[in-house]
């Protein structure tokens, strides 16, 4: 019988204590407990002979956001990892249920907030997938090129503070040198740098003008050259390799069955993503490798992401040469369909109800429909499952969120390791909580 | 622009009430169709292996959404990862259809990754009772999802090893997602932390809008021992 099933929290969890009772007993510690003090007859209990139960997070700054680690440690080992999220849970799905379509798109920018232009296209593409809407081919490319944009953003912010977990901070300094000039190329074309909401649904909110076209053209000229230099730095470096060398290993067999997504199933060795599996957008017009690994441990998906920023700047390139060429609408013509722009808006009557009944209506998918549609985000598969009521509002919206499913398997990769590989392991997985809790 | 000609109608005529239209039916040939749902040939082997355990497959945009016999969703599924290759859950949620029977809706997303295939189940629970076999055994990628459908709806999975909620603390007694729980939440129902070190618990996060008035910050707090003068 184990100590923690008999104790009395009564008193040591004033705050929420159902909840953490509920955690420390799925430690199942089978000896004690530090909080307890002394032993039976009054001397104090040695720490170093009891199996210590450690609270790490929601308030640390190695967890990335507010994720909880419980761990149960022997010595330096952890015996048991029980994580505990949900700080951030502020109820998207029950807001998307409340919403029209076109209002709940700018709450996916506080998802994945490292790449919410993904988050946007997300959103847009599942809801057009749902209502049957094509988009120009104009939009199509603005898209596809800025997706990649924040797939870097969000790699440099992983590899800047990985790297900080790790002690290296000026890494973290150049990746956010880098994040700056990205954050400009956004301020330029959405008009804010990290909410950016620039897509509509049906299209773009607007065109790319010149300045922001060679913003993304200089950021593509000059950051394979910062890339290479950072790969200098650390691709031999010998302490960045022994933090990371055999640290979290899953197994191809591993990651498949906890449900990984994303650069971490790659890492594994196994070939899935998204924009080869069922293409959207142009992803199958445009040439790109899916980088993979087979080692599958933390340097194995440093190696994944890093290739996968060479791959975006390709295909970034590939996105501006086809934007000289195609012209045309950034939006769908279509009243019902999408917002008019804002030409119309402003200088006739039809556009300014248009605008009104959009606005207030929507889009409104036929009764009873539902449809997944699913995109590769930087941290994995993102994909909302849409089920239609008729109106202009989603009768349910449910988000298959990357970070969500990758920190499943926190709990088993944690286990027998290192007390001090934990946050390469949290960075590995490269969780970001606003898109876990929900 | 189309150019209405309005000089033809009387003002009378002019139709400023409104009336209610149809909702669009489906699109055809959605422009989003992906070859990986094209999942034919599994429906029927799985109609094949269970005749009565299958229902009606419902095709939009391209996506086979099969019903299943909620009791027979774990041996369909065994069959489907087994036979059909069907390795990997993509992901799992619960659905309020607030209906009178049947209330409750389970979809399954799985996913071949090998023969790029996906295909949705679904399974129907009445209110009555609200327990499923868990898919933990089959997917054991299905323990988190199963935990955040039994925090969000109330559907507990039998057999899950962790059947605890998943965003809401333990503390919390209600099921947020189940369309009859209100939009601004239940006062008193989660309490946060205290607003100073030994004060009380924070019961109703949302006071102003339950009609009562908080204490502005730049208020002083009132002190029910008088001995501050």
């Amino acid at each position: 019988m184990s100590i923690i099933n008999d104790t009395d929290f009564k008193e040591t969890l004033k705050f929420w204590p159902r909840h953490n009772e509920a955690i420390y007993r799925r430690l199942e510690s089978k000896h004690s407990w530090i909080e307890k003090t002394s032993s039976g007859d009054g001397s104090p209990v040695d720490a170093l002979e009891q199996e210590m139960v450690l609270n790490i997070g929601p308030q640390h700054p190695a967890t990335h956001g507010v994720l909880r680690c419980v761990v149960k440690l022997d010595g330096e080992t952890i015996k048991k990892c029980v994580v505990d999220i949900g700080y951030l849970h502020r109820g998207i799905e029950k807001i998307a249920e409340n919403k029209s379509y076109q209002e709940f798109m700018p709450y996916t920018d506080r998802m994945d907030y490292l790449s919410p232009y993904s988050n946007n296209v997300a959103w847009c593409l599942a809801v057009e997938k749902l209502a049957g809407i094509e988009i120009p081919d104009r939009a199509q490319w603005i898209r596809m090129m800025m997706s990649e944009v924040a797939r870097i953003s969000s790699h440099l912010l992983w590899m800047g503070v990985g790297l900080m977990d790790a002690g290296a901070v000026s890494v973290f300094l150049w990746t956010f040198q880098a994040r700056e000039d990205i954050y400009a190329i956004f301020d330029e074309v959405a008009g804010a740098r990290l909410t950016v909401s620039h897509s509509r649904i049906g299209g773009v909110a607007t065109d790319i003008n010149d300045v922001g076209f060679n913003l993304i053209k200089d950021f593509a000229e000059k950051f394979p050259a910062s890339l290479a230099g950072w790969e200098k730095l650390l691709n031999r470096n010998r302490i960045w390799i022994d933090r990371n060398i055999g640290i979290g290993y899953m197994s191809a067999e591993d990651v498949v069955a906890a449900g990984m997504t994303g650069p971490n199933l790659r890492g594994s060795g196994i070939a899935h993503d998204i924009r080869r599996f069922e293409p959207y957008l142009k992803y199958d017009e445009v040439d790109f490798n899916i980088p993979i690994r087979t080692e599958g441990d933390a340097l194995a998906r440093y190696f994944v992401r890093l290739d996968e920023m060479k791959e975006s700047i390709k295909i970034i390139r590939q996105c501006l040469e086809k934007l000289e060429t195609i012209q045309g609408p950034v939006r769908v013509e279509d009243a019902k369909r999408a917002y008019p722009s804002k030409n119309d808006v402003y200088y006739s009557m039809e556009g300014l109800i248009h605008d009104f009944m959009y606005t207030d209506t929507g889009v409104s998918p036929p009764k009873g429909a539902a449809a997944y549609h699913a995109i590769e985000a930087p941290k994995g598969e993102l994909g909302f499952y849409l089920q239609s009521d008729g109106t202009g509002t989603p009768w349910r919206a449910k988000m298959n969120s990357p970070s969500f499913s990758n920190l499943q398997a926190l709990e088993t990769m944690m286990e027998g390791a290192q007390m001090g590989d934990m946050v390469i392991m949290i960075g590995t997985i490269d969780p970001v909580l606003g898109e876990a809790d929900k | 622009m189309p150019q209405h000609d309005r000089t033809s109608q009387s003002p009378s005529t002019l139709p400023f009430n409104f009336v209610p239209q149809e909702p669009e039916t489906a699109v055809e040939n959605n422009p989003h169709e992906k070859a990986t749902t094209q999942v034919d040939t599994v429906i029927s082997a799985l109609e094949k292996e269970f005749t009565d355990a299958i229902g009606e497959t419902v095709v939009y945009a391209g996506e086979r959404t099969v019903r299943v016999d909620a009791s027979r969703i774990v041996d369909v599924c065994v069959f489907l990862k087994d036979k059909q290759g069907f390795n990997y859950l993509a992901d799992l949620g619960g659905i309020d259809r607030f209906t009178e029977d049947d209330r409750y809706e389970i979809f399954y997303n799985l996913v071949d990754l090998n023969d790029s295939k996906r295909i949705r189940l679904v399974i129907r629970l009445d209110e009555e009772k609200l327990s499923v076999s868990t898919l933990t055994g089959v997917y054991p990628a299905a323990n988190w999802n199963e935990r955040e459908c039994y925090d969000m709806f109330g559907i507990t999975f039998d057999g899950h090893p962790d059947m605890r909620r998943m965003f809401m603390p333990e503390d919390f007694e209600y099921f947020p997602l189940r369309k009859e729980f209100p939009l601004l939440g239940v006062p008193g129902s989660l309490p946060l932390p205290p607003q100073e070190p030994t004060g009380e618990l924070t019961m109703d996060p949302f006071p102003a809008a339950h009609g009562s008035k908080p204490p502005k910050s730049f208020e002083e707090v009132q002190t029910t021992d008088g001995d501050e003068g």
